[in-house]
């Protein structure tokens, strides 16, 4: 579903991403782990087409990212940060709908859908509130609402829970698993190693702009004799760093 | 096909978005509206009262040595006699009067004017006034008036003593007619204040929703996931920029509403206290409209830097800071060419930005229409247009600008 090959981003002489390659196959929830600054947020911008590679390129569900970019649009969700990015002046139902009218939804498609959002996310009551007078748990629900309007077959979440309470980390976990139950395809990156090996099937240790471990978590863990994430990744890293 | 759809749609919730901001609404239609008529009326109506009350009250006293029953019976009944807006008050300390606006001239005759008057040579009246009060020194040119016509009277009982006609002293007449016809009367105290008033409110009714569309959009965080829907760049940023000018137009819109309706209330207080009737006043239809489609692209000027701005503006902050150093940068042709009259324009100017407008104003409301001014006014503005569109799409598809923050 997503093939990066040799992708690349650099900023004047600083290079943020340095020819990574990998692959994610359809259905699978795939994590991006690293520290700040590592260049989890440069990929990620990359396949949501906002970048363009330096070189390098990536497609997905079968659009190349810099010859098709309206495509692969159309194809992705996203979920940036933890700012929810709503229209405070909009009411959560305009703001759904927005993002369905830019994807060339029908009327009768984004009414039909909004409906079943509503109730999956349970926001039936608040549906017509303007935005900006709503919780922050709300906010995020139609916030996830907006991001699979179009029901794209891939999700981008970037750091999705960073700055979150418990409660709202727990939604954007079960949003994640109700992803993977429809059959998406997820890359989401985080800096949490619990969260990673709660959800992900594979994983990618970014670090420095180059993708120093890729694997089936339990694979990795065997590789480096059964340590834990945590240590494993402490160990990739610092390596790297000392270098 | 798909673009133009995409356009509309940023357009119409572009519209709505900023509709619902109440802040914007009040600075894009209320304050416009009520403009006019609230200037006309504070400054004309305190001018005209200003006016009045120079013409009106003009209060005049005598200095200590002067206030002699003979001088008071001239002054009382030959000089003022016959301006009943003049009156003489009895004050022990003029000057003193003076300095507390109690009397606006003070008259000092000269000490031996009885003798000097008799044998018919001249003598000095002295008029003591504050020149830092407008209104002693507006009265003093009625005084000058009051004893000129004393003079004249005088004059003419001499000649008159001496069998001579006063007509010898008046051997040429001066007769004045105005050739300027009433379109270019009418006009011209409109083509002093509204080309300015609108260029002016063009470049600000935009400014709210430009900061709003980009800078407004990139600090809350809205600008990520709607840069990751399906349309391009470009359809993005049309629909904004159709937005941005549609609310400049808004402003100028609501100011002419405003003004109509201060009109028809009350015709006077739109000639600003100077008297000028702006009734019967009438334009080609031809070179109106020329004008509006200049003031149109001027407007779509406007919103392209207004975009550019705020693309290249890290924060809201930052993007209000560049709005009013537009706005600054702005006003100094509109104020440049104020007084310029309609028939002086120097020719490169209707190929400046914002003076080519400005230009246009004035030759078609004063009266003086060149189409071939009105054309090169027209061609510079569209390329105005496509330079600040171009502009406003480089930055705006930028990637190191549009996602910095």
């Amino acid at each position: 579903m997503i093939k990066i090959h040799c992708l690349s981003k650099h900023f004047g002489n600083i290079a943020a991403v340095c020819g990574i390659s990998f692959e994610v196959k359809k259905g699978e929830v795939f994590g991006l782990l690293g520290e700040n600054g590592a260049g989890k947020t440069t990929t990620l911008r990359m396949l949501a087409t906002m970048l363009r590679p330096t070189s390098g390129t990536a497609t997905m569900a079968g659009w190349d990212i810099v010859k098709e970019p309206q495509k692969v649009r159309s194809s992705i969700g996203i979920l940036f940060g933890g700012e929810t990015g709503l229209y405070d002046r909009l009411t959560c139902e305009e703001n759904i709908a927005y993002f369905g009218e830019l994807n060339d939804m029908s009327r009768a498609q984004i009414k039909e859908r909004i409906k079943e959002l509503a109730k999956v996310f349970n926001m039936e009551e608040y549906l017509t509130r303007r935005a900006g007078k709503l919780s922050k748990g709300m906010k995020q629900k139609v916030a996830f609402a907006r991001a699979i309007v179009h029901d794209p077959k891939i999700m981008l979440l970037d750091e999705p829970t960073s700055g979150l309470d418990v409660s709202a980390i727990r939604d954007v976990h079960e949003f994640i698993a109700s992803c993977r139950k429809e059959g998406k395809t997820v890359i989401f990156s985080s800096h949490s190693m619990s969260e990673v090996e709660k959800l992900c099937d594979r994983v990618g240790i970014i670090h420095k702009g180059n993708l120093v471990e890729v694997g089936n978590i339990d694979e990795i863990k065997s590789r480096y004799g059964n340590q834990s994430l945590e240590d494993i990744f402490i160990k990739l890293v610092g390596d790297r760093s000392e270098r | 096909m798909n673009a133009s759809k995409h356009v509309w749609i940023v357009f119409k919730k572009e519209v709505k978005d900023i509709v619902r901001d109440k802040k914007t609404l009040l600075t894009s239609i209320f304050v416009p509206m009520l403009l006019i008529p609230i200037l006309s009326m504070l400054v004309g109506g305190s001018i005209e009262d200003l006016s009045r009350d120079i013409n009106e009250n003009v209060t005049i006293a005598l200095t200590q040595e002067s206030n002699t029953d003979e001088i008071r019976d001239i002054v009382e009944n030959q000089i003022i006699k016959d301006y009943p807006n003049i009156s003489l008050i009895d004050t022990d300390d003029p000057i003193k009067a003076i300095n507390e606006s109690k009397v606006r001239v003070v008259l000092d005759f000269e000490k031996d004017y009885a003798s000097k008057l008799a044998e018919g040579k001249p003598f000095a009246i002295k008029l003591i006034y504050d020149k830092s009060q407008t209104k002693s020194q507006g009265s003093l040119g009625i005084l000058w008036n009051a004893i000129g016509d004393y003079n004249d009277r005088i004059v003419k009982q001499r000649l008159d003593s001496l069998g001579v006609n006063p007509e010898i002293l008046t051997p040429a007449m001066i007769e004045e007619s105005n050739i300027a016809n009433e379109e270019k009367t009418s006009g011209s105290i409109l083509a002093v204040s509204l080309p300015m008033m609108l260029v002016v409110l063009m470049a600000s009714g935009g400014i709210a929703a430009a900061t709003d569309l980009v800078a407004g959009e990139k600090e809350r965080n809205t600008f990520e996931p709607l840069l990751t829907t399906k349309p391009g760049r470009s359809s993005l940023l049309l629909g904004k920029y159709l937005a941005v000018t549609l609310f400049s137009f808004v402003s100028v819109v609501a100011t002419m509403i405003g003004a109509i309706i201060g009109f028809v209330i009350d015709p006077s207080s739109m000639g600003m206290g100077v008297g000028t009737d702006i009734t019967g006043f009438s334009i080609q239809p031809l070179a109106f409209f020329m004008v509006i489609v200049i003031s149109i692209t001027l407007g779509m000027t406007f919103s392209g830097l207004q975009i550019a701005l705020s693309s290249y503006a890290k924060s809201f902050k930052e993007a209000q800071t560049y709005m009013s150093f537009l706005m600054i940068i702005v006003m100094i042709p509109a104020f440049a060419t104020m007084l310029m009259q309609p028939n002086d324009i120097p020719v490169y100017m209707f190929l400046v930005p914002v003076m080519n407008t400005l230009s246009a104003f004035k030759i078609v409301l004063g009266g003086s229409i060149n189409y071939a001014y009105l054309l090169m006014a027209l061609g510079s503005s569209v390329v105005y247009v496509v330079i600040t569109l171009c502009l406003a799409a480089t930055l705006f598809k930028k990637e190191n600008v549009i996602l910095r923050s």
